[in-house]
């Protein structure tokens, strides 16, 4: 039934669609073939083939640009330059450009993209500013303030593009480009972006490399700039280091900003208001920086996903709710999931020695041993601060280790980033669930294949047959996960509207979905009910029996008692105890010394504990440095 | 080769400096990275130009008024543009866009009221920026006063990070919610450190006006150098960003005289890439990791 609702709109989406190609792709037909409004119309297409660019960038990778002008610039002062002076053609000149704009863009973005987003911004700024000033000063070359003059329509089989042709072309391009973005958006370098921009982390633990996909983001968008650049001087015929200030590149992140950031349509519609904007602000022209300074405060402020964003809330809003459909209760939802069939695992074995970490003066890890057989579950417990989740994330590669040897698999780790370490079958979960919340439940769990899904770039772009069908596989796949976790009814639901306990088994479907032969989980049971609690134990217990290694750091002790198979103790960062459970938890003197009477007290009342769990596990803020 | 050239450089340099420690002093407690701060160095000189210059007020009222002004300034940025985008939420980075807008606001403003023509501040007395010849080089009291004062500061102020109001910062810096625990009111010292790296930032063009002259077009170039310095010299190190800044100021003079003044920023831009691409962290350092 929902289905087949969601079927039926993702008809009428397309209907929609359609129609709009044909309106767009006929409006010559009903302007005057040489007259401004068709000038003015391909002047709107160029500018949104540069937005849907700058919106992959800004809006799903997160990385704020602010000096898209300049790779405008670039593609138009390239296309204009070789088609003027040394007589290329454009289809070889706007190559040339979009070639040199994605190039100036790995070159600086090389640095930036390992540090925090904001560098990469200030960057873009610099970049801008001095290109802006090059432009003026290799006046041999772009002949300064003059320009470079009479750059020609490009020709298609030996004719010459008239205006309409023009308009036509850079219309097909413009939504060529839609539906490539498109379809790289919902793929999953897609995935990997959004994850990027909101939880870094999250991206590592399933194989995907922030600094990679940064740059991908960028060098795409600084085609669709380049190409953009390219029409931009064909469609002014002059190109002069007046088109490309400062203010330039704002328009541009103003316009991606008004439509609204990591949206689908954002740029179309912020483009589309923007022309008509202007026209009404012509007798305020000397305010217009302070017009676009409002106009970006006020969207971040009070409609962070633009237009577009504030629309879809709207309809969100007047649309009748589906009652209880986001406000059950996790613990209501009953299907298991242990009838899910599921190929068993190679566990993978892993050996911890004399790992230290220290951070500044504050020793974190003193010299920890450890030591897990593959196929068996082994807890880590100890006080708050003791080390525990410094230790799994040294032995993620999360934090550089000062000295000692981590073997996965008998291979040391040494060297590795998260990401290849993710890649050799090292899953996790994370204290507070990192899952995209713009996201769907299933398409987090999506992300977790990121590293086994091989379909190329353009194959993924173009939707060609072998992308499509991996991707599809890989869907399946998911959904088989998530009613192995016991929450596919979720699938569709957004990850921010899920529960939290659903939120931990949903990261551990994620972690199954990478192919994670070792599962590390940092407090699994914090935060949850007695109910969810006997869930996750059961589905820890089904993970073992698939061959898996588990690595627990809980302190939830009798979960750990009934589930693990050897506990080491950890405090202030060295081992106090270690061996099975019965021998570790039996030794009063082992349990005095590293909790004191508290932790007597503790097992009597798990529900305070689990509480007391809860309120540690709060969300942190993280500041985004270069993780 | 003009020995001249260090000259130049040292006293650019000093300024480069001087709008790093600004940054650094707003980014350590909040780590925001605020766009406007470029304008508000530009806002300062403009004030204390008005005030000191056209009015004629004695130096030091007109300096207390532009810290203050410029120093509100800041903490109505906080309060309106930055804190509502960090309660949203913390690891996003919607004050870049933001604090730009409010930079865009400032510029704009501005120049409405002043118009484009710079202004001529004179120093104090004693102090005059009549050149006479040291060491080979032309320079003035004003310059020679300047890159002493920038030392003086920027060593005062790493003092204040060694007291317990300067280590509660730095608490917050590491672990906000940490520090909350501890009694330390993180928003209250974001809002702090909002007025001070303001004033800082309004102290810098006071500064920097006899030098460059008080002029709308200030903000873009020293927000850009003053990162620049900020981010060579490792972002919240504030003798890194000393250091960072004479290397900027010595690298844009030298680039000037080599090539031609057209080239300053490009330099500048090369150089800074460059550091990063070698030492992502900068010269001085890098922060403690700090993931999950």
């Amino acid at each position: 039934m929902a289905a087949s609702v969601a079927k039926s709109r993702g008809l009428a989406g397309l209907l929609v669609q359609a129609a709009l190609v044909v309106i767009v792709l006929a409006l010559p037909l009903a302007l005057d073939p040489y007259g401004y409004p068709l000038f003015v119309a391909t002047q709107l297409g160029v500018y949104v083939i540069a937005a849907i660019g700058l919106n992959l960038l800004a809006g799903y990778a997160g990385q704020v640009s602010l000096g898209h002008g300049a790779f405008i610039a670039i593609g138009a002062y390239a296309t204009a330059l070789l088609t003027v002076d040394q007589g290329w053609s454009f289809w070889l000149a706007a190559l040339a450009g979009v070639a040199l704009s994605a190039l100036m863009g790995v070159l600086m973005a090389l640095p930036s993209f390992r540090l925090s987003t904001w560098y990469f911004a200030f960057i873009t700024l610099a970049f801008a500013q001095v290109f802006e000033k090059m432009i003026v000063e290799w006046r041999g070359l772009t002949r300064g303030f003059a320009g470079v003059v009479g750059v020609q329509p490009p020709s298609v089989f030996g004719h010459v593009l008239e205006p309409a042709g023009v308009y036509w072309l850079v219309a097909i391009i413009a939504i060529i480009g839609f539906w490539l973005v498109n379809n790289l958006v919902h793929s999953r370098f897609g995935r990997g972006f959004v994850a990027v921009r909101d939880a870094p982390a999250a991206a590592q633990a399933a194989g995907a490399s922030p600094a990679r996909l940064k740059l991908l983001a960028f060098v795409i968008a600084a085609c669709f700039a380049g190409v953009a650049g390219a029409f931009f001087a064909v469609q002014k015929t002059v190109v002069t280091p007046d088109d490309f200030t400062a203010e330039f590149s704002i328009f541009f992140l103003l316009t991606v900003v008004l439509g609204g950031l990591g949206t689908r349509w954002g740029p179309v519609v912020g483009a589309l208001v923007f022309f008509l904007v202007p026209e009404l602000l012509t007798g305020l022209e000397s305010w217009r920086m302070m017009v676009y300074g409002a106009a970006l405060l006020a969207l971040m402020l009070f409609a962070p996903h633009g237009l577009v964003g504030a629309a879809r809330s709207l309809f969100d809003r007047l649309r009748p709710k589906q009652a209880g459909q986001t406000t059950q209760p996790a613990e209501t939802v009953q299907p298991q999931g242990a009838h899910v069939e599921r190929p068993a695992i190679s566990g993978l074995a892993l050996e911890v020695k004399d790992l230290r970490k220290s951070f500044g003066g504050v020793v974190a890890l003193g010299g920890v041993d450890l030591s897990v057989a593959p196929g068996t579950c082994a807890a880590i417990v100890g006080p708050n601060g003791s080390g525990k989740t410094t230790l799994l994330n040294v032995v993620g590669a999360y934090y550089r280790r000062d000295a000692g040897a981590v073997l996965l698999g008998g291979r040391e780790t040494k060297g590795l980033s998260p990401q290849q370490i993710a890649g050799e079958g090292l899953g996790r979960t994370f204290q507070t669930p990192r899952l995209l919340g713009e996201l769907t439940v299933l398409d987090n769990v999506l992300l977790g294949a990121f590293r086994r899904e091989r379909a190329s770039l353009p194959g993924t772009m173009l939707r060609l047959p072998g992308a499509m069908a991996e991707a599809e596989r890989l869907r399946a796949e998911a959904m088989e996960l998530l009613a192995f976790v016991g929450v596919a009814d979720r699938a569709d639901d957004l990850a921010s509207e899920t529960p939290h306990g659903h939120q931990r088994l949903v990261e551990i479907a994620r972690a199954l979905m990478g192919g994670a032969r070792l599962i590390m989980l940092d407090e699994p049971a914090a935060g949850l009910s007695m109910t969810e609690l006997d869930r996750l134990e059961q589905l820890i217990r089904r993970i073992l029996a698939l061959g898996a290694t588990v690595v627990i750091v809980e302190h939830h002790l009798d979960l750990v008692a009934s589930i693990a198979s050897h506990v080491t103790v950890l405090d202030r960062g060295v081992v106090l105890a270690s061996g099975a459970p019965q021998a570790v938890f039996a030794d009063a003197a082992v349990m005095a010394a590293y909790m004191g009477e508290r932790a007597l007290n503790e097992q009597a009342s798990d529900q305070l504990s689990d509480e007391a769990a809860g309120e540690v596990a709060r969300p942190r803020p993280v500041p985004a440095k270069g993780a | 080769m003009d020995i001249d050239i260090l000259a130049r450089g040292l006293v650019a340099g000093s300024l480069y400096a001087l709008v790093a420690v600004s940054f650094n002093i707003l980014y350590r407690p909040t780590n925001v990275f605020n766009f406007a701060q470029g304008e508000l160095v530009m806002l300062g000189a403009m004030v204390f130009a008005s005030l000191a210059t056209v009015l004629g007020w004695p130096w030091y009222a007109a300096l207390i008024v532009t810290l203050l002004g410029v120093g509100l300034l800041t903490l109505l940025i906080d309060v309106v543009a930055v804190a509502p985008v960090l309660a949203r939420s913390q690891h996003g980075t919607g004050w870049v866009i933001t604090t730009l807008a409010a930079s865009l606001i400032i510029a704009n403003g501005v120049n409405r009221i002043w118009g484009p023509d710079p202004i001529v501040v004179r120093p104090p007395a004693p102090l005059t920026t009549d050149t006479f010849s040291l060491a080979g080089m032309t320079v003035s009291a004003y310059q020679i006063f300047l890159v002493l004062l920038t030392i003086i500061l920027v060593l005062a102020i790493e003092q204040v990070y060694r007291t317990r109001q300067g280590k509660a910062v730095l608490a917050v810096a590491e672990d906000r919610e940490a520090a909350l625990l501890r009694g330390v009111n993180p928003l209250r010292l974001s809002h702090w450190s909002f007025f001070l790296g303001g004033a800082f930032a309004g102290l810098t063009g006071v500064l920097a006006a006899p030098v460059l002259y008080a002029s709308t077009g200030l903000g873009p170039a020293l927000l850009l150098k003053g990162f620049a310095a900020a981010a060579v010299g490792s972002i919240g190190n504030n003798r890194g960003a000393l250091i960072a800044g004479y290397l900027i100021g010595v690298t844009e003079a030298l680039g000037a005289a080599l090539l031609s003044p057209g080239y300053q920023e490009a330099v500048v831009f090369l150089l800074v890439l460059c550091v990063l691409l070698v030492w992502p962290h900068g010269l001085f350092g890098r922060p403690f990791a700090r993931t999950v």
